[in-house]
């Protein structure tokens, strides 16, 4: 379980997020949803310890990571995959080097083992036959297949998306949706995905929260959103592509 | 006009403060990268890589470079030499600019603007498209994966580097005097060899390491703190030619100073 408690962040005068808690729970999909520069990745990367908030507390599973060192934080990373929204995948290396990079850095397994891991995610994410291509070769669906793959690679209980389906054809925006399901109902994992497109979060998600002006203004099941009251939440549903 | 005052008062300070917070981050950036130098055991491939890069692939332009160097100065103070009658002083000229100051800060120049180019915009592309922060949350530190072999390669190809070019300006020199002054060649090599004292090798040698250090620390950090996409990345590729060629300038005179004060007593 993921837990921000009273969350803010300050970049200079700029004030990103204010006093924003957030519960994530084990095997659910929660959806961060929000116009674009509202702060949305800047959540998923307080959940990783990748950014300090200026305030407030960052829980997972009821530890307070909030000022953890990196090397502490690297168990709990482990438990949490991340999805970036570019895929940052290492360019110079192959499908099959990009998958395996973090374990080889990392966990001090046999070839036979990282080789079993990498097959499983290739298989997984249907990228059986490409292991030697190089992510530029790919298409932006694949390459965020591999991504997810990468993601999957130290068995978390957690993955972290950002703008999962942002610049995807709808095809491959309904096959990455279609693998989220699935690691959820083969995996049984959690997932926190933060993304502008009101399609995706009723195509995945469990519940969702609203992030505008630095705050949450909603946070209920996806169906509830229809209820809101709020300007800004019937202005979104009125104009789902803006 | 009160008003105009305070307005450039406070974007003064605000531009003081960033000032102050870039030159703070750099520290804490330099001394983590210190910290972190054990790691060039554990990625010794990338410390080869990074010295092919930087020793290798630098040698043509460090050549032209430093073919220049000896030839002009016989061109410049061989002839001015040849007019008191004294030309058979230019080995002595040559020597002591060559291994002094010309060939390390010429070649320090010429690295700032390749090795520090390529850093900053290499690790700056990877700040913008996430890999960097793709390797903290997956439990690598960037640092010891990216920062420590370009600044090990570098230490470590900087002597081999400026030592071709002091060797490559003084054989450019030698021809240069023969064809131009007249110069017999035995005369040359015997005024370099005598003037020549241990105190200039240390003075020209003392200088690599630093550069080296400083020229990849400072193009390692613009490419990290790079933001604002690909416009960020060009940003960041001149602030790591700019700032590395100024420290080179820089330490290049205060390294001479202090060295030569203190053998001087």
């Amino acid at each position: 379980m993921i837990e921000l408690r009273n969350v803010s962040l300050r970049y200079g005068a700029r004030e990103i997020l204010k006093n924003v808690s957030l519960t994530i729970e084990d095997k659910k999909v929660k959806a961060i949803l929000g116009p674009s520069g509202v702060g949305k990745s800047t959540i998923i990367k307080l959940m990783l310890g990748l950014i300090k908030p200026t305030s407030g507390q960052v829980l997972v599973d009821d530890v307070d990571i909030t000022h953890f060192s990196e090397v502490e934080l690297f168990p709990i990373r482990q438990k949490m995959g991340i999805v970036f929204q570019g895929n940052a995948l290492f360019d110079s290396m192959t499908i099959t080097e990009n998958m395996s990079f973090f374990l080889r850095e990392n966990l001090n397994l046999p070839e036979n083992e990282i080789v079993a891991r990498v097959q499983e995610q290739m298989k997984f994410a249907g990228l059986e036959g490409f292991e030697n291509n190089l992510p530029d070769s790919l298409s932006g669906g694949m390459r965020k297949r591999v991504a997810i793959g990468r993601a999957l690679i130290f068995h978390p209980s957690m993955i972290l998306f950002d703008e999962p389906t942002a610049g995807l054809d709808p095809v491959s925006s309904k096959k990455i949706l279609d693998l989220i399901k699935r690691l959820q109902s083969e995996i049984g994992l959690g997932a926190v995905i933060v993304t502008h497109i009101l399609s995706d979060v009723f195509a995945v998600a469990d519940s969702v929260a609203v992030l505008y002006q630095g705050g949450i203004i909603f946070n209920d099941v996806p169906q509830k959103l229809y209820d809101s009251t709020h300007s800004f939440i019937t202005s979104f549903l009125s104009n789902p592509e803006d | 006009m009160w008003k105009l005052a305070q307005a450039y008062s406070a974007s003064f300070e605000e531009k003081l403060k960033g000032i102050t917070f870039s030159m703070q981050d750099f520290l804490f950036f330099s001394l983590r990268a210190f910290r972190a130098i054990g790691a060039s055991k554990r990625y010794w491939r990338d410390v080869l890589d990074q010295a092919y890069i930087c020793g290798t692939e630098s040698l043509p332009i460090l050549l032209v470079s430093a073919l220049s160097i000896g030839s002009l100065i016989v061109i410049e103070v061989g002839h001015q030499l040849a007019e008191f009658g004294a030309k058979t002083m230019t080995g002595r000229s040559v020597a002591l600019s060559v291994v002094r100051e010309i060939s390390p800060l010429v070649a320090g120049l010429m690295l700032a603007a390749r090795i520090g180019a390529r850093n900053s915009s290499e690790l700056g592309a990877m700040q913008i498209s996430e890999q960097i922060d793709a390797l903290r949350a997956f439990g690598t530190d960037p640092i010891a994966k990216l920062v420590v072999p370009r600044l090990v390669a570098s230490f470590l190809m900087f002597i081999p580097l400026i030592a071709l070019c002091d060797l490559v300006g003084l054989i450019s020199g030698a021809y240069l005097a023969e064809w131009d002054l007249h110069l017999d060649r035995g005369i040359y090599w015997n005024s370099v060899i005598d003037i020549l004292r241990p105190m200039d090798w240390l003075v020209g040698f003392s200088k690599p390491p630093v550069f080296a250090i400083g020229i990849s620390l400072i193009s390692c950090y613009t490419g990290f703190s790079t933001t604002g996409g690909t416009a960020g990345v060009g940003k960041s590729t001149i602030k790591g030619i700019v700032y590395s060629s100024a420290f080179v300038l820089v330490m290049n005179f205060y390294l001479s100073k202090v060295i030569l004060d203190l053998m001087r007593g």
